[in-house]
C-alpha cells in the first residue's frame, strides 16, 4: 500500500519531466533537460538556489497537508503566507524570534477568518480562502505604498526588516525550521490523539461525529495549524531571503503548496522531498530562462501536470 | 398483469422470496409492510427497474411509476421539465428501435395518431428544437389531460412546494398513460389536504381502468383509500384481501419474528438516582411530519428502554438529539452504520482509539487486538480498514468502542439490523451484559422482537411523539395501534 503510493508519486515527477524534456524537443530545445538538471542540482551554487526555493514549498505543502488531512480545503495558503511575512516585518523589531512568532500567528489568524465564517454561515472555505488572498495581496500592496514604505520613499518596497534569521552564506536557518516543521507536523498527526481525531474528520466528518469527535473544534483547529505554516514560510522568506516586503511578495508559494501537497500524497514527511522537487523545478526553470531564453513558466507547467497525474492516479471514487 | 413466483436476492439477503401476485384493471392496491419488507423491490421488478432472479411477469402492460424521490430539475420550470421527460416519446416513431430494453422496463412510447404530447412543430422538431412558446403549450395541455391541478407552468420548480413537486411527478407519470401506476410513498411529503387531493385522482384512474398500487406505511391512508391491500413482510406477502380493521393490519405489518428469545435475564430496575434522559420540548430537529417533542423520557440506571415505531416517525432525530446534548460517559451506536458507525479509510485500532485520550499506536493495535478477540471479530489484523469488514463485523467493532467507554448512558439505533441470528444474539447479549453492569440504555428499533426481548419499558414513537411508558405487556397489547397511530 505504501510501496505502491510512493511508487505513483514518483511516476508522476518523472513523468513531468519526461514531458517537458520531450517538449523541449518538440520545440528545438533539446538542451532543456540538462540545463533543468544542472541549473537545480549540477552546483554547489545552483543545489543552493534549490534548497533556498524549496523552504517556503515544504512549508505551504504542509499547510496544504494537514488542511486537506483534516478535510478543510484551504486554498489561502498565498494569503496566508503574506500575511505571515507582513507579521514578521512588524515583529522584528522585538527580535528574530517574535518575529517568527509573529509570522505564526499572523497566518493562523488570516487563516481563521475562514473558519470562523465557515462556523458562523456556513461560507465555504474554498471560496473564503481565495478571496482573502486577494484581501491580502492589496493589504501588503497598501502597507508598501503607504505605511511601511521605505523612508526614501523611492519603490513600493519597505525598509529592510530589523531581524534576519542566522545565514552560513546563503543558507539561512528556515531550512532546518522547515524540516523540523514537518516532523512536527507529521507527530501531530500520526502520533497524537488529536491528530487522529483530525484524520477522522477528514476521512468522514459525520462518523467522527458519532464517535465523540467535536469535528468543529477539529476544523478550527487544522485551519489554524495550516494557516500558521504558510505563515511561517512568509515569515522565514523575509527574514531570510528578501529581508524587504514588496509588492508581488507571494510569488505563487501558496498556490504551489498544492501542488507539492499533493504529489506528497499529503503526508508531512513525503512534504519534504516533494518540495525539494519543486524548488529544483523552479530553480532549474530560472537558468532555463537565463541562458535559454525559454520561459520559467515551464515550472509552473511541471506543476499543473504532476498534479494532473496525481489527480488521475489516486482519485477512484466517483461522487 | 400478472407476477409468479418472483424472487430477489441481493448478497445472502433475499429482498423479495416466491412472491406471485395478479393485479386487475381498475384495483387500487394499498401494499404495506415495515421498511425492507421487500414492497419497493418488488414493485421496481413490476415496473422492470430491477431483474427478478427467478420467476415470471406475465401479460406485461405498461407501468408508471413515481418515485419517493422527486426527479425533477429544479432550475427549470414545470413545463420544461414536463418538455424533458417527453423528449424520448417525442422523438420519431423508430428511432428507438436499435435499443431494445426488457418489455415494460420502460412504458413504450404512445402510438402514433393519439393525443401523445408534441414539443415542437415537426419542421423544427426534425432538428431536435422546439419554441418556449410550444413547450409552454403543450406542458398546459399535459396538466389538463391529466386532471391533475397546477397553475402557471412557467414557475420554476425550485420555488414550487412539496406537494406541487410531487403533483408534477404524478402529472409526468398519468402522461404516460399508463395501465399500472405505481405510487411510491407519495403521502409521505404531502399535507392532509393535498393526500385527500391525490386519493381523488387515483380513484378517478382506478374507475377508469388503470390499476394503481399505492406503497405506504401509513395504515389510516391505506384503509381509506385501498380497495385491496397487499401485506409484505420479510419478502413475502403475508396478507392479501380486501378489508381489515387497522389493528389487524398493523399486527400483520409487525409481526415477531421467531428466532430471537425473550430474556431469560430480566433487568432490575434502580428506582433510586434515576438518570434522566431529557430533551426538551421541541428541542429537537424535524421529522419529516412534525417536530419532534420528547420530553420525559427517563430511564434509572440498569434499565433497558426501547423505543419502537415504523421508521420515519423521529427515531433518527430523536437519537441526533440525543448525540448534541447528552453530556458524560455516553455511547452512540447509529443507525446508518455505512455512513456514521466507522471511518472506512482507517484501520480497525483507529477507529477504536477516536473515543480514548491517547493514541499511541502500537498500545492502540494490542488493544484492539484484544477486542477483536473478544467481541470475536472477524479481522485479519488490528491495522486492517474498518471498510473492508462485512457489515456484523464492523457492528462489532462500533460495539467494542463504544462499550469500551465504559458508558453510563447507551443509546443504540437499531443495533441489530442486517445482522445475521448469530451476530444479533451477541450484540443483544452485550447490551444485557452493559445493562447488568448499570448502564442506562435506549434502545431505538423498528423490529417488535428486539424490544419485546430487550426492553424492560417500551415507548412508541409516532409522527415524533412518545406514547407513554408502558410495561411490555402493556405494549403488546397496544403497541400496533400506537404505532399505526389509531391507539
Amino acid at each position: 500500500m505504501r510501496a505502491r503510493r510512493l511508487l505513483i508519486a514518483v511516476a508522476a515527477a518523472f513523468s513531468a519531466v519526461a514531458l517537458l524534456a520531450l517538449s523541449g524537443l518538440a520545440f528545438g530545445h533539446g538542451e532543456l533537460l540538462s540545463i533543468l538538471i544542472s541549473g537545480s542540482v549540477g552546483s554547489t551554487f545552483a543545489l543552493e538556489g534549490t534548497l533556498l526555493k524549496s523552504v517556503p514549498l515544504l512549508l505551504t505543502g504542509l499547510s496544504v497537508a494537514i488542511a486537506f488531512r483534516a478535510g478543510v480545503w484551504n486554498i489561502g495558503g498565498e494569503g496566508q503566507f503574506l500575511a505571515g511575512a507582513l507579521g514578521a516585518f512588524l515583529g522584528a523589531r522585538y527580535g528574530m524570534i517574535a518575529a517568527l512568532a509573529a509570522s505564526l500567528i499572523a497566518g493562523a489568524l488570516w487563516a481563521s477568518i475562514a473558519s470562523a465564517l465557515r462556523l458562523w454561515r456556513n461560507a465555504p472555505e474554498v471560496l473564503t480562502t481565495i478571496l482573502l488572498n486577494f484581501i491580502a495581496i492589496h493589504l501588503l500592496g497598501y502597507a508598501v505604498n503607504g505605511p511601511l514604505q521605505e523612508a526614501s520613499g523611492k519603490y513600493p518596497q519597505s525598509d529592510l526588516a530589523s531581524a534576519s534569521l542566522p545565514a552560513i552564506g546563503e543558507l539561512h536557518a528556515g531550512i532546518a525550521l522547515a524540516i523540523v516543521a514537518a516532523i512536527a507536523a507529521w507527530f501531530l498527526l500520526y502520533r497524537t490523539a488529536e491528530g487522529l481525531r483530525l484524520r477522522a474528520s477528514g476521512f468522514n466528518r459525520s462518523a467522527a461525529k458519532w464517535a465523540g469527535v467535536n469535528v468543529d473544534a477539529q476544523l478550527v483547529r487544522a485551519m489554524a495549524i495550516s494557516g500558521s505554516m504558510a505563515g511561517l514560510a512568509g515569515g522565514i522568506e523575509l527574514l531570510g531571503v528578501t529581508h524587504r516586503l514588496f509588492e508581488r511578495f507571494a510569488a505563487g508559494y501558496g498556490y504551489a503548496g498544492i501542488a507539492v501537497a499533493l504529489l506528497a500524497q499529503l503526508h508531512p514527511l513525503g512534504t519534504i522531498a516533494s518540495a525539494f522537487f519543486f524548488g529544483a523545478l523552479t530553480t532549474g526553470a530560472g537558468e532555463l530562462q537565463r541562458t535559454a531564453g525559454i520561459s520559467s513558466t515551464v515550472a509552473t507547467f511541471g506543476q499543473a501536470i504532476v498534479i494532473l497525474i496525481m489527480i488521475a492516479l489516486t482519485r477512484r471514487k466517483t461522487a | 398483469m400478472r407476477l409468479s413466483h418472483i424472487t430477489k436476492r441481493f448478497g445472502a439477503n433475499v429482498a423479495v422470496d416466491d412472491v406471485s401476485l395478479d393485479f386487475a384493471p381498475g384495483e387500487i392496491v394499498g401494499l404495506v409492510g415495515e421498511n425492507g419488507a421487500g414492497k419497493t423491490t418488488l414493485m421496481s421488478i413490476a415496473a422492470g427497474e430491477l431483474v427478478a432472479d427467478d420467476g415470471t411477469i406475465e401479460d406485461r402492460v405498461a407501468v408508471g411509476v413515481v418515485h419517493q424521490h422527486f426527479l425533477l430539475v429544479s432550475e427549470f420550470t414545470i413545463a420544461e421539465n414536463l418538455a424533458l421527460s417527453f423528449r424520448a416519446a417525442d422523438a420519431p416513431v423508430g428511432a428507438e428501435d436499435g435499443e431494445e430494453s426488457p418489455a415494460g422496463s420502460r412504458p413504450p412510447a404512445v402510438s402514433a395518431g393519439d393525443s401523445s404530447p408534441r414539443f415542437a412543430p415537426p419542421g423544427l422538431r426534425r432538428l431536435g428544437m422546439t419554441s418556449p412558446a410550444t413547450v409552454r403549450r403543450n406542458a398546459e395541455e399535459i396538466i389538463r389531460e391529466s386532471g391533475i391541478e397546477l397553475r402557471d407552468v412557467n414557475r420554476r420548480v425550485a420555488d414550487l412546494s412539496v406537494g406541487e413537486k410531487a403533483k408534477l411527478e404524478l402529472i409526468k407519470a398519468i402522461a404516460r398513460h399508463p395501465r399500472v401506476l405505481i405510487l411510491d410513498e407519495p403521502t409521505s411529503v404531502l399535507a392532509p389536504t393535498e393526500a385527500r387531493e391525490l386519493f381523488d385522482v387515483m380513484r378517478r384512474l382506478a374507475a377508469a381502468g388503470t390499476t394503481v398500487i399505492f406503497i405506504s406505511h401509513k395504515i389510516p391512508e391505506v384503509l381509506e383509500v385501498a380497495t385491496r391491500i397487499v401485506v409484505m413482510r420479510r419478502g413475502r406477502i403475508v396478507v392479501d384481501g380486501g378489508t381489515m380493521s387497522a389493528t389487524e393490519l398493523a399486527e400483520a405489518m409487525v409481526q415477531r419474528r421467531s428466532d430471537v428469545r425473550r430474556s431469560d435475564s430480566p433487568v432490575r430496575p434502580l428506582v433510586n438516582t434515576p438518570r434522566h434522559l431529557n430533551s426538551g420540548p421541541g428541542s429537537a430537529g424535524r421529522t419529516g411530519e412534525s417536530d419532534l417533542r420528547i420530553a420525559g423520557l427517563s430511564i434509572h440506571p440498569g434499565e433497558i428502554v426501547a423505543i419502537i415505531g415504523v421508521a420515519g416517525n423521529g427515531q433518527s432525530e430523536l437519537a441526533v438529539s440525543l448525540r448534541e446534548s447528552l453530556r458524560g460517559r455516553v455511547a452512540h451506536i447509529p443507525e446508518d452504520r455505512a455512513r456514521d458507525g466507522l471511518v472506512a479509510e482507517m484501520t480497525i485500532a483507529e477507529n477504536i482509539a477516536l473515543a480514548e485520550r491517547r493514541w499511541r499506536p502500537r498500545a492502540a493495535a494490542e488493544r484492539a487486538a484484544a477486542l477483536i478477540e473478544r467481541f470475536n471479530i472477524r479481522a485479519q489484523s488490528p491495522l486492517q480498514r474498518a471498510g473492508s469488514l462485512s457489515g456484523g463485523n464492523q457492528q462489532k467493532v462500533i460495539l467494542a468502542r463504544e462499550l469500551e467507554r465504559h458508558p453510563e448512558i447507551i443509546v443504540a439505533a437499531e443495533p441489530t439490523r442486517g445482522l445475521d441470528i448469530e451476530a444479533t444474539r451477541f450484540v443483544h447479549d452485550e447490551l444485557r451484559a452493559a445493562a447488568a453492569r448499570g448502564a442506562a440504555i435506549l434502545l431505538i428499533t423498528s423490529d417488535l422482537d428486539e424490544a419485546f426481548a430487550l426492553g424492560g419499558a417500551i415507548h412508541v414513537i409516532y409522527r415524533g411523539m412518545l406514547s407513554p411508558r408502558l410495561t411490555p405487556d402493556e405494549a403488546a397489547v397496544r403497541a400496533p395501534q400506537l404505532m399505526a397511530g389509531v391507539g
